[in-house]
């Protein structure tokens, strides 16, 4: 058996509570291994060099319906000249930029967070499609008539539990996300804004009641990943309220909440528009079982893209350039996209930055908060080694703060906060923390027997920013597929799944409506694993729930 | 070819031939025989049973028209591909999988890659490459549409059951079926016959389409200046206005021979996004059948590009005009054309100014024999694959219902090219 060390870096390996220690790390067949009792057939040398677990983005728009609207309507941006293969647009690459993209950058497992089940099989054959990371998706429910339907007629929770699980395991996807919980549905009813505590008009239930059946089936279910929630009243001023109820509704239930800078709006000062994040980092900070992935923006053009039709509708009109399209689909989801320019000329804009630099800076445990600009919502993916250098460098984002076109100083106390984030936190919120909160026990860590995904940066780069952009080595399943920003080697990584038990009556169920309403039959509407790897393309790794299911 | 005796039986399956991808046919194989179990347009089910004909099952590949040795095929292939300084790939009904393969392809010879509809699609994509769109899927219009418009000349004969599986149903969800007014607007004889349905939900009013615009406008004013009677549009009128969910249908491929086309699209879906201020209402333009829009989705994910992508060296390039299939092959500037035809009827139009090599369903058609044909499977008969249905959004498995004469097409593309 061929082994390969990596000799004498710095290693950062938060679950092991490994910071800034001096060791080997030995690999064998894909895997971390112990001092290796083969012969060593390479040796990289670290000296000088950061090894840190490869990084996991758990909330990225990388392949689906939305993505490939938003890669169409806006080809005029795709002139990107610094790649010489590929010219799609940062913020809405082709997958084979998505993957080269990524790996260069060191991460190596990322989830597409709005996998629409009827949509599920154009996620992962895109997916299948994206050299490199590993994959997975978190399947839409809460504005389906089928399970609104459900609830409104008082349906038992353990139902609704069978009906989730049966979801994960038909669509292929790791988690559960609910976006602006009932009110994509309830725009089909031609109502424009749903509010936590609101009936909808044609089902007469609450958001609230939504998120709270839905936190519980999947904590029930055992599923690892909680709840992910896209809440109501996206980017409204004044919607911190609003996030404060939803993040209530799960009553005490885990749950992560999506792109919180989105939510996290007061409706102060003269342009009725203010920071909240001391609102909701209280909240953060104080609330376990809460976590959170911020969607920090930063400026430039890029492409919003949701499920959220009715939120994206109603911004249609800021859309740049002007052009944008929102769908209502198989009454199950919708999506809307609409192109926007973030600019430090506009207040609401700039504030926007501030506010989700304070909340990543306010949020206290590194291991609740995740390192996300909800790609390409609020900027690329591809600036994160931008981001990581303002969390860890105060003068560098006071500066920035300064030079801003607009003075947003009396409006956000992003000044007053000393707190540089260190590697070890870095390493926490992007590999460790993600991994635990998504269940990946083979993954985010350097532990014997875990997938062997690593990168390398070299310490001597004194930017942290050109540091995390450049990697020296990026190994993936223990091949060295980047070395010195070449890329040696193509490989394709697995699809995360997970699949909870359930009773197969609610098939029966399913198949009644199915036959009646919908325009598929059932059996087409389930992704088998044959399919996934003969004619998607991408073999599937089943992760285990944390428990028997509870009811 | 071994046998397979007794009988299978598969249930819920896909067509792979029209763009609604109906996916509630039984279909039962003996001895390698295809029967269509259920109660269907005579035009779909034949699509399948033809398949047993002697002559779909042993058509050899052909040079010049010479029946030959699959072999000899592949090799002059080979050579023909060797020796072009242009090839194109042309696209001509394909899912997902051929897609992904024909790219892979024209990357590897430096070539074109082309869809025959393309004109017609970037036509639809344009629509939200320059302003707003309202979109709609099959399910929701059954679900939720109380006020159904059709715009149609033919639409009825492209997607047989367009009518009875998704618009005039008797199960809806949110509405009650029986309310919905389903407006069928267009050449009314043609209409008549090919729906074939009496359902009194349904109006068919006669109308020239190339006036749509006139007609929109008059809905916006509320002042009839079309050729439609003041009791006919009024009831139109108030239907609308009536409305809980409006959904306006159509295909680009009926107007494109109009020279008001790209403004009749655009105005409907202006109407469309104008209506939506106070109400909700939203569009669904029909795809072709011919894998159209696997073609494009696929396309989008690889590349950012919907069609029409040259590859040079190390990377490609877009350019909806110079790398115009048709154009390049009028002008004579293309030396080699490989057509890949995997799933439909419709005649190939080939020309004779280049080498021609077709790698098509058993007795694909053409106007003139190819230097080269190569037999290939049918994907949702002979092998499995992946479509998209008609509304871009949902994607079917198509399945392998019977053990193939022939490669399918990804694998002849790998033997051709290498
Ligand atoms: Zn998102």
């Amino acid at each position: 058996m061929s082994t390969l060390c990596l000799k004498n870096g710095r290693v950062f390996d938060p679950i092991n509570k490994i910071f800034n220690k001096k060791k080997d790390i030995y690999i064998e067949d894909g895997k971390i291994t112990e001092v290796s009792n083969g012969k060593i057939s390479e040796t990289i040398d670290c000296n000088n060099k950061i090894v840190m677990p490869g990084a996991i983005d758990l909330h990225t728009h990388i392949g689906g319906g939305k993505v490939n609207i938003a890669r169409l309507m806006l080809q005029e941006f795709h002139n990107n000249s610094d790649n010489d293969y590929d010219l799609t647009a940062d913020f809405v690459p082709s997958t084979l930029k998505t993957g080269l993209q990524y790996i260069k950058m060191g991460y190596t497992s990322c989830f597409e967070p709005a996998v629409l089940p009827i949509n599920a099989r154009q996620s992962h054959a895109e997916m299948a499609d994206t050299p490199f990371i590993d994959k997975g998706g978190y399947a839409l429910l809460g504005n389906d008539d089928f399970l609104l339907d459900l609830i409104s007629r008082g349906a038992h929770q353990s139902e609704i539990n069978d009906y989730v699980a049966f979801i994960l395991k038909a669509t292929q996807c790791i988690g559960i996300k609910v976006v602006n919980p009932g009110g994509i549905n309830a725009f089909k009813f031609n109502q424009r804004a749903l509010n936590v505590d609101e009936n909808s008009v044609r089902y007469k239930i609450t958001p609230r009641k939504i998120v709270r059946v839905l936190a519980r089936a999947v904590y029930e279910l055992g599923v690892p990943h909680p709840l992910h929630v896209h809440c109501s009243n996206l980017g409204v001023p004044g919607n911190f309220k609003s996030t404060i109820e939803t993040i209530k509704a799960a009553e005490g239930l885990p749950v992560h909440i999506t792109h919180i800078q989105f939510h996290s709006y007061g409706n102060n000062g003269d342009r009725n528009f203010s920071s909240a994040s001391a609102e909701i980092t209280e909240y953060i900070n104080k609330i376990p079982n809460l976590t959170c992935d911020v969607g920090q923006v930063l400026f430039g053009q890029t492409a919003t893209m949701s499920g959220d039709s009715m939120k994206q509708h109603a911004n249609h009109s800021h859309a740049h350039p002007d052009k944008w399209l929102c769908m209502d689909i198989e009454c199950e989801a919708g999506c809307g996209v609409v192109p926007f320019k973030y600019t430090d000329q506009s207040f609401v804009n700039a504030l926007q930055w501030a506010i989700g630099l304070e909340t990543f800076l306010l949020t206290e445990d590194p291991d609740k908060i995740f390192l996300t600009t909800d790609h390409p919502n609020g900027a690329p993916f591809t600036s994160y080694p931008h981001l990581i250098k303002l969390l860890m460098d105060k003068t560098f984002r006071d500066n920035l703060l300064d030079q801003m076109s607009v003075d947003i100083s009396k409006h956000t106390i992003l000044k007053d906060i000393k707190r540089e984030y260190t590697l070890s936190e870095i390493a926490t919120m992007t590999r460790s923390a993600p991994a635990k909160i998504l269940g990946l026990k083979n993954k985010g860590s350097l532990s014997k027997d875990a997938d062997a995904d690593i990168t390398v940066y070299d310490s001597s780069i004194k930017d942290i920013e050109e540091m995390f952009a450049n990697p020296t080595h990026v190994i993936k399943d223990g091949i060295v597929v980047v070395k010195d920003g070449e890329i040696k080697k193509y490989t394709w990584g697995k699809t995360q799944v997970v699949k909870p038990e359930y009773d197969t009556a609610i098939e029966k169920k399913l198949k009644k409506y199915f036959d009646k309403y919908h325009t598929i039959a059932l059996p087409n509407y389930k992704i088998s694993n044959d399919e996934m790897s003969e004619v998607i393309g991408s073999d599937i790794n089943e992760v285990e729930c944390i428990r028997k299911r509870i009811s | 070819m071994p046998k397979i005796s007794g009988s299978l039986s598969h249930k819920n399956v896909v067509c792979p031939f029209c763009s609604l991808h109906c996916d509630d046919l039984e279909i039962n194989v003996y001895d390698n025989k295809l029967s269509v179990k259920n109660n269907i347009p005579k035009s779909c089910a034949s699509k399948f049973e033809q398949l047993n004909l002697p002559i779909y099952r042993e058509m050899p590949a052909t040079i010049k028209g010479k029946p030959c040795e699959t072999k000899k095929a592949y090799q002059y292939s080979r050579q023909l591909i060797k020796e072009s300084k242009e090839t194109i790939f042309l696209n001509s009904s394909v899912d997902v999988n051929i897609t992904r393969e024909a790219l892979s392809a024209a990357s590897k010879v430096n070539g074109i890659i082309d869809h025959v509809n393309s004109s017609i699609f970037l036509k639809n994509i344009s629509i939200y490459q320059r302003r707003g769109y309202m979109a709609t899927s099959l399910t929701e219009i059954k679900n939720k549409s109380d006020t159904i418009i059709v715009f149609s000349n033919n639409l009825f004969k492209t997607y047989p059951r367009l009518m009875e599986k998704f618009l005039a149903t008797n199960d809806s969800f949110s509405i009650n079926p029986k309310n919905k007014k389903i407006y069928v607007i267009g050449k009314q004889i043609s209409n008549k016959k090919d729906c074939g349905s009496k359902d009194k939900r349904i109006t068919y009013i006669d109308f020239n389409n190339k006036n749509i615009s006139e007609l929109l406008t008059s809905f916006a004013n509320k002042k009839n200046t079309t050729s439609i009677s003041n009791k006919i549009f009024n009831k139109l009128l108030t239907s609308i206005e009536n409305s809980k969910y409006l959904s306006i249908l159509w295909a680009t491929s009926e107007f494109y021979s109009y020279k008001e086309c790209d403004e009749i699209i655009y105005n409907i879906s202006a109407y469309v996004v104008s209506l939506n201020k106070t109400m909700r209402a939203a569009c669904l333009s029909l795809a072709g059948n011919d894998g159209d829009v696997s073609f494009s989705q696929t396309l989008g994910w690889m590349s950012g590009f919907p069609s029409r992508i040259k590859f040079t060296g190390n990377f490609f390039e877009y350019d909806k005009d110079s790398h115009n299939a048709s154009q390049l092959i009028n002008l004579g500037n293309s030396d080699l054309v490989i057509y890949l035809n995997s799933l439909s009827e419709k005649k190939l139009i080939l020309n004779k100014k280049n080498k021609n090599i077709v790698i098509g369903r058993p007795c694909t058609k053409y106007n003139i024999e190819p230097d080269i044909f190569i037999p290939c499977g049918i994907p949702g008969v002979d092998f499995k694959g992946h479509i998209f249905r008609t509304d871009n959004v949902v994607s079917l498995p198509l399945s392998s219902l019977r053990l193939s004469h022939n490669k399918s097409l990804q694998q002849v593309l790998r033997e051709i090219i290498k």
